[in-house]
């Protein structure tokens, strides 16, 4: 059985050096497309939410081919050590 | 040259975007802050009302009023199958949303096991603090259980680094002193005879919510909220009943058999469960929506909205069990208006930093 998506979301940015909703999406959208909660305004608001509490920083922001904003986010050394002792 | 200014243009677009999205996203956590308070308003009135049903009506009519059974037992078996029925509401809504692999694969990992302990230290042990600090104290022990945001506060800038500067001490002073307003209208200057161990209780059950409120709030940063509350209600639920009320009678050297023969006649009492249904659903709501706002606005502001309640308390207890069901001693006192409106100024001074208006006004 596969991890909650929130729990996944986490993970994935102690595997990669930064990343926006699209390629948290991308990344997961094998395991867990079909979701309800997989849709990029509630993955959105989860790594906001991350964000706020510090289990993730903000990187840099940037706009897309059609001018929708991409906000890219990281976990530090500190960070994934974090997420790594919370989820297994 | 023209590479460049476009560059910058689109800068500032993203820029310009991201404050927008910024603040959307504050604007959503305070309204599910208030959101929070507000169903609490409506989970305490529904628990207040049941208790004027059927059996309940019957224990209160005839049981001596400062009888062990109507002080501890009575509102312990309320909060119990509030929180049951809480539990059933979280749960049916896992499921609808086809969330209970995720909800049973949570409970067993850490966070999951750090937020059981957050219920349990809200729930039944806080919940179980203030009952007897109320009976032993009397009201005032209530603005003391008021200093819960204050704690909260103070616990999410040791355990969490968030921000408290003195802007944000200032209003949560604010707000605790608006709640204390309240409280204070229920004091008649007959106190207890237990003051000193009651404030100590009710100092107990605000540490035990500010606790809750801060490591709730930040465990919902990595578990989906709905499985953040199906874990608390079915954890308190299940505590309540199986734990606390045996303790609780035995403690008080009180008759177990009685204890649940009482638990089996609320459970079967068709009038008061339908109220505690409803009160079960707003609670659902209440604390989902509070443990939600507190990781998205920190937990300060988040618990400082939810905080609320001081005034919807008596404001939905007044418009649903003394204006719907015409039961009188509900009225609204003048004061819990003029409370609200400093928690207002309160809420106001945390979120607002005056300065970024006047940053904004310079650009």
């Amino acid at each position: 059985m596969s991890r909650p998506l929130n729990y996944a979301m986490l993970k994935y940015f102690t595997t990669v050096d930064e990343a926006c909703v699209d390629d948290v999406m991308e990344a997961l959208k094998g395991e867990y497309a079909s979701r309800r909660a997989f849709t990029r305004d509630e993955m959105t608001s989860a790594l906001m939410t991350a964000e706020k509490n510090g289990l993730i920083e903000e990187s840099r922001i940037d706009l897309d081919s059609h001018d929708d904003l991409l906000v890219y986010y990281r976990a530090t050394e500190e960070q994934k050590q974090s997420i790594n002792s919370y989820i297994k | 040259m023209q590479g460049a200014a476009t560059a910058d243009a689109r800068h500032e677009l993203a820029l310009e975007k991201k404050r927008k999205l910024d603040q959307s996203f504050l604007k959503k956590g305070l309204m599910i802050a208030l959101y929070s308070g507000i169903t609490y308003g409506l989970y305490s009135a529904f628990i207040m009302a049941a208790q004027t049903q059927g059996v309940w009506a019957d224990w209160m009519g005839t049981l001596e009023a400062s009888s062990f059974l109507v002080v501890f037992i009575l509102p312990t078996i309320a909060t119990a199958l509030n929180d049951l029925f809480s539990a059933v509401w979280a749960l049916l809504l896992t499921a609808k949303q086809g969330k209970l692999g995720d909800f049973i694969q949570t409970f067993r990992s850490k966070p999951g096991i750090i937020m059981v302990a957050a219920a349990l230290v809200g729930g039944p042990i806080a919940g179980a603090a203030y009952v007897i600090a109320l009976s032993m104290a009397g009201p005032i022990v209530t603005p003391i259980a008021a200093l819960c945001p204050a704690i909260g506060a103070i616990l999410s800038r040791f355990l969490f680094k968030q921000p408290m500067g003195p802007r944000v001490i200032l209003g949560i002073l604010i707000c605790v002193f608006a709640s204390g307003m309240i409280g204070f209208t229920g004091l008649t200057g007959a106190l207890g005879p237990g003051v000193v161990p009651g404030l100590l209780l009710a100092f107990i059950a605000a540490l035990g919510w500010g606790i809750e409120g801060c490591i709730g709030g930040f465990g919902t940063s990595m578990i989906d909220p709905q499985i953040g509350i199906t874990i608390r209600q079915v954890t308190s639920g299940s505590v309540n009943l199986i734990i606390i009320l045996p303790l609780l009678t035995l403690f008080g050297g009180g008759d177990l058999a009685i204890t649940y023969q009482c638990v089996g006649q609320a459970f079967a009492d068709i009038p008061s469960v339908f109220f505690f249904v409803a009160s079960g659903f707003f609670a659902y709501t209440s604390f989902s929506n509070w443990y939600r706002g507190n990781s998205m606005c920190g937990t300060a502001l988040g618990m400082a909205c939810n905080g609320t309640y001081s005034f919807f308390v008596p404001l939905c207890s007044w418009i649903i069990i003394g204006l719907i069901m015409g039961i009188e001693g509900f009225a609204l006192p003048a004061i819990a208006w003029i409370a609200a409106l400093v928690m207002v100024a309160g809420i106001t001074v945390i979120a607002v930093n005056p300065l970024d208006f006047l940053k904004k006004k310079g650009e």
